[in-house]
């Protein structure tokens, strides 16, 4: 008799399922969390309280928790874009340092009159974000070099040049530290009055709106959706592949500058050696708890957002490390990677009769 | 009721009432199938009909959902193909599971490891050798399978399956990539086996196949056995056909339209690859309105790389490609199908549909940069929706909605897809590269049938396909091509299959 369980692959999962199976994984993400959270040291109420309550049902809370999430959102669309062309950017945080070196220049420079200084520190990161992503982008598209590899180490590069400039010539002269120096009141964006809030809210949820109608309503996004799933039938049925997937991946190299400058602008206020820290991961996770969707990204960079929040808490009350604020990401990341697979196979129990 | 062999002994294999669905959909309903000891078996149906899945049962690859089997008259539960290689089947499936880069004998440790059956390379090497020699086949051990054809490495599986104890030998569709020669030797090596006492099944689409080379044959239709063990010689072609279909064969037709003036040309046409071959070495041919030129050939000299070059896949190093007197070799892909030439590609999920996306999405591919679907920034899905809906009408495609994603429809469906694509306004070259590979009878001729209409309408249609009774059944002038060169063309009428040989194997 055959007493094993089989696996049946489903060919139509449907919504309903998929949506109770994401669920599923969600939660027991959520559970194992809070076993790791214990293991840790932390008392089960204190955890409720506050990666729950705090994080997202206090006004001081949520105020703080949209804050991290508006960089968050930008790295997490960015992605979604790159994932959809299959395309692997391993180097957000190099992309996301180069825009806050050519925000910092701006505004430590000076540079332009200050009623279109924080416009000009945007789009300064934009570009530079877009160029930092260039070489790889055309390692990959001229000689087929792996960009996973290239991105990368030129995620390292962009962190060795922060420091350089941290260093060197912008070392803060009032105390000597390794951070620039305070940027001006015209080159912050405008507090929203709630909590840290600022209006860098509005230019992330633009840019999450714009990315969203790009891949889902224009011609463009149609040709990312074909190259990404099938390059060679995209090519053959007279696609502009190159072209397509060089502006939409230069496109998120800048949306990752941006959050570089969105950062600085919004809480920094300065440059230093943590800023960028945690968003390759952390955008990474956004774009497939998201299913490459740029709606459900803004909405999960929010969640991510909170166990910014929740993790600060912790860290500082609790002496939980930062380890644990990542490890938490990764396993709810993995639960919910896995929960796909009950959507996509079911277990069944043959019945062999036997011979007579 | 279990039919004895003629030996008195029980049967080799005998598969009792097997069920199997996937996903809720039956592939096989309580189908029965029985094998003699010493009898060259064919197991035949459209595609589709249940054969390979059947015989996955039998070697534990699939879990039957009901049914019994039984080996040499001793019932075998199988937990899995383990179970079955122990009971002394072995399967030799249609894509070879062979690792590359290793040599024969590197291949055969690795299968034989796990049994226990060799401990070291030599070990291996020296089985392979002696058996190689006891049954006839000629391998080298130490052959690199890189380096090896797609016959040579068919017997290494074979090979394999044997070292492995099989006594009872399934093949399946094993002609499918052989050309007629190596065919030939691999039958009289299926004979050879069954003599020696080994129960040889032969999975096959091909009726020919069937009467030529087999003891008795099992037909099967939608997942049941339809006629069950018949001996060969009673039977004729035309009522396994007639089994196997369900209802009578119709013979395409060639279209009836007459050759029009000459549109479209190729001269002296080269490919070149990066490693330096020239798959496609100087070709030539010309192709008229309302013509179907049919190329035949062995596969792989040149044909994919023609196709490639012609639909601007890949650049050539020199010729011309002429489509009504403009030169189309420096245009790109999109000026190509703007000017009407259409490429219908052999693998329809590798360059011509995008699996994962839905029928209105494949069915607007091309025309979306055309404007067809909305404005250059926005896209238009409702006009996408609705042009899916009339496409889906007009060309019958079964089990399609426009959302529906397009790698569920069953390979004929699919290539309608395709086809409604193609075939669209516009069309004056259709390049189409084994339009019904993969189809079983009817899908193959309703895709023939779109293929006739279009050409009827005006469009010439260029034919490659190594399906010579396809090439023959379309085509108004017959071509071959071997090494990269046409080697002859000439009217169907006169494309007698001794003119057609001699120019497939010749050194043109």
């Amino acid at each position: 008799m055959l007493d094993s369980a089989i696996l049946v692959r489903r060919q139509e999962p449907g919504f309903a399922r998929n949506a109770l199976c994401y669920a599923g994984g969600l939660a027991a993400g959520l559970a194992l969390s809070v076993l790791l959270l214990v293991w840790a040291g932390v008392p089960p109420q204190a955890i409720v309280n506050e990666l729950v309550v705090e994080a997202f049902f206090t006004a001081d809370g949520i105020a703080q928790t949209t804050t991290a999430a508006i960089p968050l959102i930008l790295v997490g669309v960015a992605t979604v874009i790159t994932m959809r062309l299959q395309f692997w950017n391993i180097g957000i945080e190099g992309q996301l340092w180069l825009g806050a070196i050519a925000a910092a220049w701006i505004a430590l420079g000076d540079v332009g009159p200050e009623a279109t200084r924080l416009p000009l520190m945007l789009l300064a990161a934009f570009l530079a974000g877009a160029a930092w992503m260039a070489l790889p982008l055309l390692l990959k598209l001229r000689w087929g070099v792996s960009e996973v590899i290239s991105t990368l180490l030129l995620g390292s590069v962009a962190f060795l040049l922060v420091q350089h400039l941290l260093f060197g010539v912008w070392r803060d002269p009032a105390t000597g530290f390794p951070i620039s120096a305070a940027f001006d009141p015209a080159e912050r964006f405008a507090p929203l009055g709630w909590g840290q809030l600022h209006a860098g809210l509005w230019v992330a949820l633009a840019a999450g709106l714009l990315v969203w109608l790009l891949l889902d309503r224009t011609r463009l996004g149609f040709y990312a959706k074909a190259i990404g799933l099938n390059r060679t039938a995209a090519r053959a049925a007279g696609m502009p592949v190159y072209r397509s997937i060089a502006l939409l991946v230069l496109g998120a190299g800048g949306l990752c500058g941006l959050a570089g400058a969105v950062i600085l602008a919004g809480t920094e206020h300065r440059l230093n050696q943590s800023v960028g820290v945690g968003y390759l991961f952390s955008g990474i996770v956004i774009a497939f708890l998201a299913r490459s969707s740029p709606l459900a990204a803004m909405l999960i960079a929010f969640v991510v957002g909170g166990v910014f929040t929740a993790g600060g808490v912790l860290k500082v009350f609790y002496s939980v490390s930062e380890a644990v604020v990542v490890l938490i990401q990764g396993t709810v990341l993995m639960t919910v990677l896995i929960s796909h697979f009950f959507s996509a196979y079911r277990l069944t129990r043959p019945t062999w009769k036997t011979a007579p | 009721m279990m039919p004895a062999s003629e030996h008195g002994r029980p049967p080799a294999l005998a598969l009792r009432g097997i069920d199997k669905a996937f996903d809720g959909k039956p592939a096989l309903s309580g189908a029965d199938f029985s094998l003699a000891w010493g009898e060259v078996h064919a197991l035949v149906g459209e595609n589709g009909a249940g054969k390979s899945t059947l015989m996955n049962v039998a070697t534990g690859v699939y879990a039957a959902d009901g049914g019994a089997q039984s080996v040499d008259g001793r019932s075998v539960p199988l937990r899995g193909p383990g179970d079955a290689i122990a009971a002394g089947l072995g399967m030799v499936h249609q894509h070879y599971r062979l690792v590359n880069r290793f040599t024969v004998a590197e291949n055969i440790l690795l299968a034989l490891g796990s049994q226990g059956a060799a401990r070291s390379l030599r070990e291996a090497a020296a089985l392979a050798a002696e058996k190689s020699r006891e049954v006839g086949l000629s391998i080298r051990p130490d052959a690199v399978i890189a380096t090896l054809s797609i016959a040579e490495r068919q017997r290494v599986e074979i090979l394999k399956v044997l070292l492995l104890g099989a006594r009872i030998v399934i093949l399946d569709e094993p002609t499918a990539v052989l050309t007629d020669g190596e065919a030939e030797a691999l039958f009289s090596f299926t004979r050879r086996l069954a003599g020696q006492g080994h129960a040889v099944v032969l999975i096959t689409h091909k009726l020919r196949e069937v009467a030529a080379h087999s003891d008795r044959v099992t037909v099967m239709r939608q997942g049941r056995t339809v006629l069950a063990g018949k001996p060969t010689a009673e039977i004729s072609i035309a009522e396994v056909a007639r089994h196997a279909v369900g209802d009578p064969l119709t013979r395409v037709e060639r279209p009836l339209s007459r050759p029009g003036a000459v549109c479209f040309t190729v001269e002296d046409l080269v490919v070149r690859r990066d490693d330096g071959t020239v798959p496609v070495d100087g070709l030539s041919l010309s192709l008229c309105a309302s013509e179907v030129l049919g190329i035949a050939g062995v596969g792989g000299n040149g044909q994919q790389e023609l196709v490639d070059c012609l639909a601007g896949l890949l650049p050539p190093a020199g010729g011309r490609i002429t489509l009504s007197g403009d030169d189309l070799a420096p245009q790109s892909i999109r000026e190509r199908r703007r000017r009407g030439l259409r490429v219908v590609p052999s693998d329809r999920f590798d360059a011509g549909l995008v699996r994962d996306m839905s029928i209105a999405e494949n069915l607007a591919l091309t025309g979306v940069r055309e404007g067809r679907y909305g404005s250059a920034l926005l896209l238009n899905r409702r006009r996408m929706r609705d042009a899916a809906l009339g496409a889906i009408e007009r060309f019958a495609i079964h089990g399609a909605a426009p959302g529906r994603t397009t790698g569920l429809l069953s390979g004929g469906n699919a290539q309608k897809v395709l086809l409604a694509r193609e075939l669209d306004d516009g069309l004056k070259v259709l390049v189409a590269h084994s339009p019904a590979r993969g189809l079983d009878v009817k899908a193959a001729q309703s895709v023939h049938a779109l293929i006739k209409q279009a050409v009827e309408q005006g469009a010439a249609c260029l034919l490659i396909s190594e399906d010579l009774e396809e090439v023959m059944a379309l085509s108004h002038r017959v071509a071959v091509m071997n090494r990269g060169r046409i080697a002859g063309t000439v009217p169907v009428a006169e494309a007698t299959p001794a003119w057609i040989g001699e120019r497939m194997i010749g050194h043109a």
